[in-house]
């Protein structure tokens, strides 16, 4: 156990190469990229890509506490549409910014202890737990907040909205700035405190944990709120930013796959207890690339998803060649 | 005796016929009632969205004059779950089948197996490859050309602008999106000075377009229009623009059923020109169509009857006025 805490500080024990193979991706897509698409390597296009990334950085730090802790949270998208609903019903109510956040914090804090207990404390399995609240939460919150809409508009001159989607220096866009806070929060969560600590050793092995009288359940909980919290924000940005909640973003399941997607070309093994902050950096900048380049290059949504597939396919090929697994790596639950 | 309970017989008789009434409102008298039990069936891509929702506002108006039944199938965007509600719709065996279709193709067998059980469909909108009974929708090809001629007369040869369009799809197969494509593309071959310069769907997400825009504007900061093929979808371009400070120099154009939501984006500058087929109105006339096939209407040669919305411009200007949007 004390290996694993030990081990917990963003090094992988067994030298997993996926994560170089992912940087030597992106390296080689930024030069490609730079060579062949006019426009690519310019500062404008840098903060276009910070600021398109910022909504994914975010809940891929949500996402990857919780694979860390050896869970998944598939509710992660709808949790983020629920928290942007409330605040965008809240505002269009006439309540002010402060407290419509205020609510819609609430909000975000019961939908993650929901997860959390789910799993703690009722010990059902975080992929089926969280799929069925997904579903929960899509429906209450379409049916009974937004009476069946599947839009809804925000008022685009509330200071609220425009807090989330205007520059709050500067140069520096609000949404990057909540990117950049929520990496250096998540990275200080999980390497400076017992919370943190306690979650790589749930990831590494549960039973152990509980066995040696750490608090398992109440961490899980506190981990599922967190990710429900990161979900939150990247709601408020996306609404903001686009001027309007979108429930299509939960069902068309393409933001979910994505954030999954960060999280394991990063480097963090489904199979929980390895992994930090580092590697999300290393997942969202190779996606991001990819998206903007593609984009740049007038490829159809349809083209970029089968080639963001493809490169998934080929990063984890690559690892499994290079680092195959044997019997201390195959774990029970290996997803 | 037995005339005094005759008579309190026939009073509680008529309260009770005054009390459904009053219930029923009578204000609602009900037309030729020949066709009143029928059933309709609607399935929508999607309700909770102004569009559908205000079709429906106005064809239950006529299902309620006539006293027929319009029941609901919601597909709520999931395109499986349309196919397999449209084959629940035609083993109910409807009256008229009224459908919203997602893509050219999806729907096509079906549509075709109805009609061959003697069920009418009415398509509204979104047109299928398949041909059926009727059709109540935009002239997509119109619109297409409309506003690519619009675009070339803004952005083409002597405007002193870059020539530069980028295109927003919904879904590259969706019908709109198809006919638009083609019409507007046939306008452009003519003038080789317009360059399309982005042909990417956002699948008709506000988010997807704003991020397609903000990156395609780093690339393109002289691009001059923006075609969006749904107002909701392109408003997330039009903040992209707005947030890039390039509104006075991009013109965003965009095109959708122009309720409230439209003409407010349009005063805040986030959209430039609308080109609205009024889902109000294409409402009723689905409506009146719906009656009309009830009633065994059908065109003599066994072709489609069509009827095609008419379309209202919304642009700021001295032509502008707010109620050119409709309301919920």
């Amino acid at each position: 156990m004390a290996e694993a805490l030990h081990q917990g500080k963003g090094t992988r024990r067994n030298g997993s190469l996926l994560e170089y193979v992912v940087i030597g991706v992106t390296v080689a897509a930024i030069i490609l990229f730079s060579i062949f698409v006019n426009g690519f390597a310019t500062l404008g296009n840098l903060r276009v890509v910070a600021s398109n990334s910022a909504a994914l950085m975010i809940l891929s730090c949500g996402m990857g506490v919780v694979v860390i802790s050896r869970g998944l949270d598939l509710s992660l998208i709808a949790a983020m549409v629920a928290g942007a609903t409330t605040f965008g019903v809240l505002i269009s109510a006439g309540y002010s910014g402060p407290l419509a956040i205020g609510l819609t914090l609430i909000t975000a804090i019961i939908v993650g202890a929901v997860n959390g207990i789910l799993i703690a404390y009722l010990e059902i399995s975080a992929m089926l737990a969280t799929l069925a609240s997904a579903m929960v939460f899509t429906g209450f919150f379409r049916f009974f907040v937004l009476r069946g809409e599947y839009l809804l508009m925000l008022p685009k001159t509330n200071p609220a909205v425009m807090l989330f989607s205007t520059d709050l220096l500067p140069g520096l866009a609000t949404p990057v700035a909540l990117m950049i806070i929520t990496f250096v929060v998540s990275w200080l969560l999980l390497r400076y405190t017992t919370p943190g600590r306690i979650t790589y050793a749930i990831g590494d092995n549960f039973q152990a944990a509980r066995l040696t009288g750490l608090s398992v359940r109440p961490t899980t909980v506190m981990i599922y709120v967190f990710a429900a919290l990161t979900a939150l924000l990247a709601g408020l940005i996306t609404s903001s930013a686009s001027g309007a909640v979108d429930f299509r973003t939960v069902t068309n399941g393409s933001l979910l796959f994505e954030v999954i997607l960060v999280v394991v070309l990063g480097g963090i093994p489904l199979r929980g207890g390895r992994g930090g902050m580092r590697n999300i950096l290393v997942g969202v900048a190779l996606i991001a690339v990819l998206r903007n380049g593609m984009t740049l290059f007038d490829f159809s949504s349809q083209t970029q998803d089968v080639l963001k597939g493809l490169v998934l396919v080929v990063a984890i090929v690559t690892d499994n060649y290079f680092n195959p697994r044997d019997t201390e790596t195959d774990t029970v639950g290996d997803l | 005796m037995l005339s005094r309970m005759k008579k309190t017989m026939l009073t509680a008789a008529t309260g009770m016929t005054l009390c459904a009434a009053l219930a029923l409102g009578v204000g609602t008298a009900q037309a030729d009632p020949n066709i009143s039990g029928k059933k309709v069936i609607f399935v929508p891509i999607s309700m909770g969205i102004s569009l559908t929702e205000g079709w429906l506002r106005r064809m239950k108006e006529h299902a309620a004059i006539y006293g027929y039944s319009i029941d609901v199938r919601d597909a709520a965007f999931n395109t499986g779950a349309m196919s397999e509600l449209l084959a629940k719709a035609i083993s109910d065996k409807p009256d008229v089948l009224v459908v919203h279709n997602p893509t050219v193709q999806l729907l096509a067998r079906q549509i075709k197996q109805a009609e061959s059980q003697g069920i009418k469909v009415l398509q509204l909108n979104l047109q299928s490859n398949q041909p059926s009974t009727a059709f109540v929708g935009a002239n997509w090809t119109r619109i297409g050309t409309e506003i690519a001629e619009d675009i070339v007369k803004e952005c083409g040869a002597g405007s002193g602008k870059s020539g530069k369009v980028s295109i927003i799809p919904g879904q590259l197969t969706a019908a709109d999106s198809v006919m638009m494509n083609e019409a507007a593309f046939k306008v452009f071959a003519k003038h080789p000075e317009i360059k399309v310069v982005s042909n990417q769907a956002s699948d008709w997400e506000p988010e997807k377009a704003r991020q397609i825009t903000a990156t395609v504007l780093q690339q393109n900061p002289d691009l001059c229009a923006i075609f969006g093929h749904w107002d909701v979808h392109t408003m997330g371009a039009g903040k992209a623009v707005k947030e890039a400070h390039l509104e006075d120099k991009v013109i965003v154009y965009a095109t959708g059923g122009g309720d409230d939501a439209t003409c407010q984006a349009v005063e805040d500058k986030i959209l430039d020109r609308v080109w609205s087929y009024d889902a109000d109105g294409q409402g009723r006339d689905a409506g009146t169509m719906i009656d009309v096939l009830l009633q065994g209407g059908a065109a003599a040669d066994h072709t489609m009857l069509k009827i095609e919305s008419p379309m209202k411009i919304i642009k700021l200007g001295p032509t502008y006025n707010r109620n050119l949007c409709w309301k919920m």
